[in-house]
């Protein structure tokens, strides 16, 4: 089986965007270039998009040949679009991973995003009912996150006691972080107190905890080494395992809201099919959707023992100079999240980690983990990325 | 709204909150018929025995398909009260309640709470089902269009 490499990321403005859906995947697919003058458009052989919400906020489907197109690729190996909501992004990549460790490509652009902005925001909310099962749980006002886990949050400080400072603590480390991401929605700091009396969502959810409704796009270029080290002059980055889990879907099925099974099965696959454990992780992106989420990752990814996530953010071991450094560039809580997005945003920063060339270093990175959950906590994606030492 | 002119008042599937009900378009219609009845039912495996919820036409465990309709609790405890104050979608109300409820033993639900002011809901409380008509849906049988009358269930709490 052949090894396969990142060689090239890039990013859109992510926000607000005075933009459509294709003008952002352009401006993606440029920036990704860009990061890579030794790559033309026309090195690449397939074309891999994510995105989730394409029919409902641009009404466009067929979206591969679109995106195709306007970026000036002419796939001739694969060419289709993946979707896993929140998770879109990292399948995209995991799907072109597999798919050049088979031989079956050679040279995969993977990029991903959403318009999730419409001319009335009430649309979005609504779409969102779509995101869950929405014969079940879309129909009984579930789909916009903050309820699902505004209840999570308060399970986990009964049964753990985790603490509102705690989460708070959470978004004050990555809003502090996204300042190392210009492209991120949010560039301003907060402190402890301002996430502490900021209006409350769902208690104990306040503003600060949740991640914001975002526009944007990313892109990353995948390789077989053969191809990478042709195409590139920067230190190789190799997906060394993957890992996609899920156990239920409706929240009726939901096993357990505080431990989440899925995640430790897609994290056992993914360490076992690198090769190593979650104590060789020098830089971590989770899927910090709210701030208890980040909590509970740190848990189920092994980063600490069951219970001590809340903890272990307020002991620092999740900031620069602790034990895994996590969300690095801002997470979703400051770079925001366009769903297809936010799988190849992490992709990207952890890559720039292992590469060396990140705005604020983890010194001598060797190891990286991407995670991200979708839906009601229904499944869960990791990717674990390493460099030669 | 002009922009939606081009509609000329027809029906829009795809912006419908609530599930189809009408078994020309649903194999678990009768989940909503049992609601009507005041029941909350799902269905169970006749070979496996196994019970799934939501409603299935094929057992999740065994693959079978001969399934038959069981009831379910209709009254259950609280175990987490959210309570939504802003944002909440079009067709919902604030304060937009949901709890995690269990229905003695049998299944753990998030559901929606009817009928509950914020603050009102504590864990330990009971709540029963609570079943409401939602906007039929203007179906087209042959030349003519009808209206299949619809159902939905939240919880609310037990006076």
């Amino acid at each position: 089986m052949r090894r396969v490499c990142v060689i090239a990321g890039g990013m859109c403005k992510w926000g607000v965007r005075n933009a459509s859906q294709r003008d952002m995947f352009q401006e993606a697919a440029r920036a990704c270039f860009l990061d890579n003058p030794r790559i033309s458009n026309k090195d690449v052989d397939g074309l891999i998009v994510s995105s989730a919400y394409t029919e409902r906020c641009s009404f466009q489907t067929h979206l591969a040949p679109l995106v195709a197109e306007h970026v000036g690729i002419k796939p001739r190996s694969v060419c289709m679009r993946v979707e896993l909501l929140c998770a879109s992004g990292s399948s995209g990549i995991i799907t072109a991973y597999g798919l050049i460790k088979a031989g079956v490509a050679d040279v995969v652009m993977v990029i991903g995003g959403e318009k999730l902005y419409m001319p009335q925001k009430w649309e979005v909310f609504y779409s969102e009912m779509a995101s869950v099962d929405h014969d079940w749980d879309g129909a009984q006002g579930l789909g916009l996150p903050p309820a699902a886990f505004a209840m999570v949050a308060k399970q986990h400080m009964k049964q753990f006691g985790t603490t509102e400072e705690q989460m708070a603590l959470v978004s004050v480390k990555n809003r502090r972080n996204g300042l190392n991401n210009p492209n991120g929605q949010f560039q301003e700091p907060i402190d402890l107190a301002t996430a502490m009396n900021a209006k409350a969502i769902v208690r104990p959810m306040k503003l600060y905890d949740c991640c914001p409704i975002t526009d944007g796009a990313a892109a990353v270029i995948l390789a077989c080494e053969e191809k990478a080290k042709e195409l590139t002059d920067k230190p190789l980055v190799y997906i060394m395992g993957t890992g996609q889990a899920s156990v239920h879907n409706m929240s009726a099925n939901m096993p357990d809201w505080t431990t989440w099974v899925a995640l430790r099965t897609a994290a056992q696959q993914a360490y076992k099919a690198a090769g190593i454990g979650p104590a060789q992780i020098n830089v971590a992106q989770t899927h910090d959707c709210f701030t208890i989420s980040e909590i509970i990752e740190y848990e189920d990814l092994g980063f600490c023992e069951k219970g001590e996530g809340g903890r272990f953010i307020q002991d620092g071991q999740s900031d620069f100079g602790g034990k895994v450094p996590v969300n690095t560039d801002g997470g979703l809580l400051s770079c925001g999240h366009p769903f297809g997005g936010t799988g190849i945003r992490q992709a990207i920063e952890i890559t720039r980690q292992l590469r060396g060339d990140a705005t604020r270093q983890v010194q001598g990175a060797q190891f990286g983990l991407t995670h991200n959950l979708s839906g009601f906590i229904a499944a869960h994606t990791v990717l674990i990325y390493g460099r030669e030492a | 709204m002009q922009s939606m002119d081009l509609f000329q008042g027809k029906y829009i599937g795809t912006m419908d909150l609530y599930p189809q009900q009408a078994p020309e378009f649903n194999r678990v219609h009768p989940f909503y018929e049992h609601l009507r009845q005041g029941r909350f039912t799902t269905t169970r495996c006749k070979k496996c025995g196994s019970k799934a919820f939501p409603p299935r036409v094929v057992c999740p465990e065994c693959l079978s398909d001969e399934l038959e309709w069981v009831d379910l609790p209709t009254e259950g405890t609280v175990l987490v009260v959210t309570e939504e104050e802003v944002g909440v979608p079009l067709g919902f109300e604030t304060p937009l309640i949901h709890a995690l409820v269990d229905l003695d033993g049998q299944l753990k639900i998030f559901t929606r709470v009817v009928n509950a002011r914020v603050g009102q809901l504590k864990e330990g409380d009971r709540v029963r089902l609570y079943v409401f008509p939602v906007p039929p849906v203007p179906m087209e049988k042959g030349r003519d269009l009808v209206q299949v009358e619809r159902v939905y269930y939240a919880f609310e709490p037990v006076p």
